[in-house]
């Protein structure tokens, strides 16, 4: 068991120190341009310097403050229109259709709008945030209490239940799980399209971190700030999928 | 025994406790116009333990939703204490096939539901609730969570959160059908235990034959699809029902008796399917 | 049956009636003066953009740059991503070793790649192609490899016991039996890859539609970068809907 786990982690690993070796080699040898290309061992050098110079711990919460206000928002809207959707069917089955559409579209390409709205602040990025990871959490509420067990339905049915305690003893609870997944898609979605916006728009935390570097052709540091942002991102989805895996047998 | 459709109740002078009425259950299909009942009438005494049994498609099920008041569309009526009643009763408690049991509460909470809904508080609901989960000899595993539990466990903690709403009649719905035999003939004699214990009056819905000789004072057999009383069948087995009962010739008669029924019913239906599929190729 | 044709019409009057409810209000905001002037501007003036927008050579112009890279990023990063998955999927090792990297790195912001791209494919369409392409590559790596895995096994022996070769393998039966994923996975990257490529032309680019919206921006022609806004719009729900029906009606074959 223990065997067949550590040989593809080795892998894979490996394969990553590899290619970073091959490339040290490549752009020391002269095959590939320093200036296109920085040297690994350059890169990882500046990792360091970016986190100690470029206020990063700062950066961080900005950008996670953000997030977790984003957050906030898409729970209490997302939750509430999902109820309403679901509550009300013939408003569910008008706009269904229209939710679902609206989060195939490039919703984070309204930016500029926003900017010209809400101006180049905070505010533009939490409710680009904001609008972009909606979709998700009013869809999986639907879904999560649609899709409640018939036969629990006629539990509460034949206890004669009130129409409040049917929402709130059974079908809210039955559906949680769904919606927490609704959630943790939207505060994903939230994340990347926060720290996007950021990049673009030149302001905040860790986005505007790697625009200021790239900007100041600082390409150790760059690649290096990429790298970090990369690494917060996967540090943020693991996260969410273990408090999403914990919350699961409720 | 009886050939006719009884309508006064077991023995002459005994008042019926539970009354169904003439029932007739249509429903409209893309075909037109389904009689899923016919016009079936039986009664249920105080304290009876009485089993509806039929083949699949005789609307034992229908029956089921419209005693238990899931079913408000439907002729005829349905008394209880003389009083008729028609849609969800506090009176009338159901015990449903599939599993019921809410997954995020644990065993205590579960069986305290019906409690809680009616407001008794906190203190005092869980109290009565530990009475009927000992009841179904589930003491201990009150804080367990129904994902640790057994599929027959399950299933006493659905029959206990019913009882807990202390119904006057107990309706069950081939609460066995999901368990291996094993199960299903400790849970039976579990359920008529308690039966006795509480007097509680009880209609099953079964397709089980020895089930329901095991367990029933009385049986109404179903014809097939539309649904009528074809035979009730009075079970003067001795109480309780023992392994030298439910090995005795008189017991094997009944089960002979009532398979015959079944069989004639059984095959019926088997030849409307049959004559439904080769309708349907030949279009 | 006469029921549904009433719920078919009460719903149809239900969308009527928000449609309505939602233009009045925004014609009412746009009157107003409430908000800085064409923050909001009327309904007239959106309609009248988008019709000069949609009669406007430039228009067609950059919207044909625009194709052409997400086109090009689609077919790159598909390709790419189609040959991964198909490895990963195929080789429960090499799936193992290397598929959670793609999993963990898949949702996370894809522009920040963007400076990277400007150094390697320089300032033109190539570096908006390849964010596009980088966007597209994980959703479709990933479905492609999901779909590898829940091929039914039997198919494959069956392939084997023909001796075909690993071409045939791939031609005749993985990728038939994975229709459903690989669209599925196309319809996601074709979303990101739209997604990836405009918000590029926003950042640096004198093509495309997204450098239309950021010059109807940095001259506050406010009608004119909501014209633009509600054509892209339109334009990406309705791809996004053909390739949906493209899936539905595989699965009705």
């Amino acid at each position: 068991m223990n065997s067949s786990q550590w040989g593809p982690s080795a892998l894979g690993l490996g394969t990553a120190v590899a290619t970073a070796a091959v490339l040290e080699a490549l752009i020391r040898g002269g095959a590939i341009n320093a200036y296109i290309v920085p040297l690994p061992s350059q890169v990882v050098l500046a990792f360091e310097r970016v986190l100690v110079e470029e206020n990063v711990v700062h950066r961080f919460l900005l950008t996670t403050a953000e997030t977790l206000v984003a957050g906030a928002l898409i729970t209490v809207v997302g939750i509430g229109l999902g109820v309403l959707l679901h509550r009300f069917r013939l408003i569910r089955a008008a706009c269904e259709t229209w939710v679902a559409a609206f989060a195939s579209a490039p919703v984070v390409l309204m930016y500029p709008l926003f900017l010209v709205i809400f101006g180049r602040s905070a505010t533009t990025i939490v409710m680009m945030g904001f609008v972009a990871a909606l979709p998700p959490v009013i869809l999986k509420t639907l879904e999560g209490l649609a899709g409640t067990r018939p036969v629990l339905i006629d539990v509460g049915r034949s206890f004669s239940v009130t129409r409040s305690q049917m929402f709130w003893k059974i079908m809210l609870p039955a559906a949680l799980p769904t919606v927490f997944v609704g959630l943790r898609l939207g505060l994903i979605f939230a994340m990347i399209n926060i720290v996007g916006v950021e990049f673009l728009i030149n302001f905040g935390g860790l986005g505007q971190l790697i625009n200021e570097l790239a900007e100041r052709y600082d390409l150790p540091g760059t690649y290096a700030a990429i790298g970090f942002v990369v690494l917060v991102s996967v540090l943020f989805f693991y996260v969410t999928e273990r408090i999403e895996r914990w919350l699961r047998p409720a | 025994m009886n050939g006719e459709p009884d309508r006064a109740g077991k023995a002459a002078g005994i008042e019926p406790f539970v009354s169904v009425e003439h029932i007739v259950k249509r429903f409209t299909t893309a075909d037109g116009s389904l009689v899923a009942v016919d016009d079936v009438s039986f009664s249920v005494a105080r304290g009876e333990f009485v089993s509806l049994i039929g083949p699949s498609g005789c609307g034992k099920s229908t029956l089921f939703n419209i005693i238990g008041g899931l079913l408000a569309d439907y002729d005829g009526a349905i008394r209880v204490g003389g009083e008729a009643i028609r849609g969800t009763h506090g009176e009338i408690g159901m015990v449903f096939q599939e599993e019921s049991t809410f997954p995020w509460r644990n065993v205590l909470e579960n069986v305290a539901f019906p409690l809680e809904i009616a407001g008794v508080p906190k203190g005092e609901r869980h109290e009565r609730a530990r009475h009927f989960i000992d009841l179904v000899g589930l003491g201990g595993f009150e804080r367990r969570q129904p994902s640790e539990l057994s599929g027959g466990m399950r299933q006493r903690v659905a029959i206990a959160r019913t009882l807990a709403a202390a119904p006057q009649i107990l309706l069950m719905d081939e609460p066995f059908a999901a368990l291996d035999e094993q199960t299903r003939l400790l849970l039976g004699d579990k359920v008529l235990q308690i039966q006795q214990t509480l007097r509680q009056t009880t209609l099953l819905i079964t397709h089980n034959i020895t089930e329901a000789v095991q367990l029933s004072d009385r049986i109404i057999v179903m014809t097939y699809r539309p649904g009528r009383v074809k035979r009730i069948v009075d079970i003067d087995l001795p109480r309780p029902r023992t392994s030298a009962v439910v090995s005795s010739t008189a017991f094997g008669r009944h089960v002979a008796e009532i398979w015959n029924d079944l069989r004639e019913e059984a095959s019926r239906g088997m030849r409307d399917d049959e004559r439904q599929l080769r309708g349907g190729a030949e279009r | 049956m006469a029921a549904s044709r009433m719920r078919r019409a009460s719903v149809a009057i239900v969308r009527a009636a928000i449609i309505a409810a939602l233009l009045a209000g925004w014609e009412a905001l746009a009157r107003s003066g409430l908000l800085f002037r064409d923050v909001v501007p009327t309904l007239g003036a959106i309609a009248r953009a988008v019709a000069t927008l949609v009669s406007q050579p430039v228009f067609y112009v950059n919207l044909g740059w625009t194709l052409g890279e997400v086109a090009l990023a689609l077919v790159v990063g598909g390709i790419a991503g189609l040959l991964v998955g198909l490895l990963l999927g195929g080789n429960r090792f090499i799936g193992r070793a290397f598929e959670p990297y793609l999993y963990y790195l898949g949702p996370t912001p894809k522009i920040i790649f963007f400076p990277v791209m400007i150094m390697w494919f320089g300032v033109g369409p190539a570096s908006k192609m390849a964010l596009g392409a980088l966007s597209c590559f994980f959703p479709i790596a990933l479905s492609t490899a999901a779909g590898m895995r829940q091929i039914d096994g039997v198919l494959i022996r069956v392939g084997q016991s023909f001796r075909a070769s690993t071409a045939q393998m791939v031609t005749k039966i993985y990728l038939p039996a994975m229709r459903e994923p690989i669209v599925n996975g196309v319809r996601l990257g074709l979303g990101v890859a739209v997604i990836g490529t405009l918000l590029a032309e926003t950042k640096l680019s004198n093509r495309g539609i997204g450098y239309l919206i950021i010059q109807a921006y940095s001259t506050f022609d406010m009608p004119r970068m909501y014209a633009t806004l509600v054509v892209l719009f339109a334009l990406a729900i309705g791809a996004n809907a053909l390739v949906s029906r493209f899936s539905t009606d595989h699965r009705r074959r």
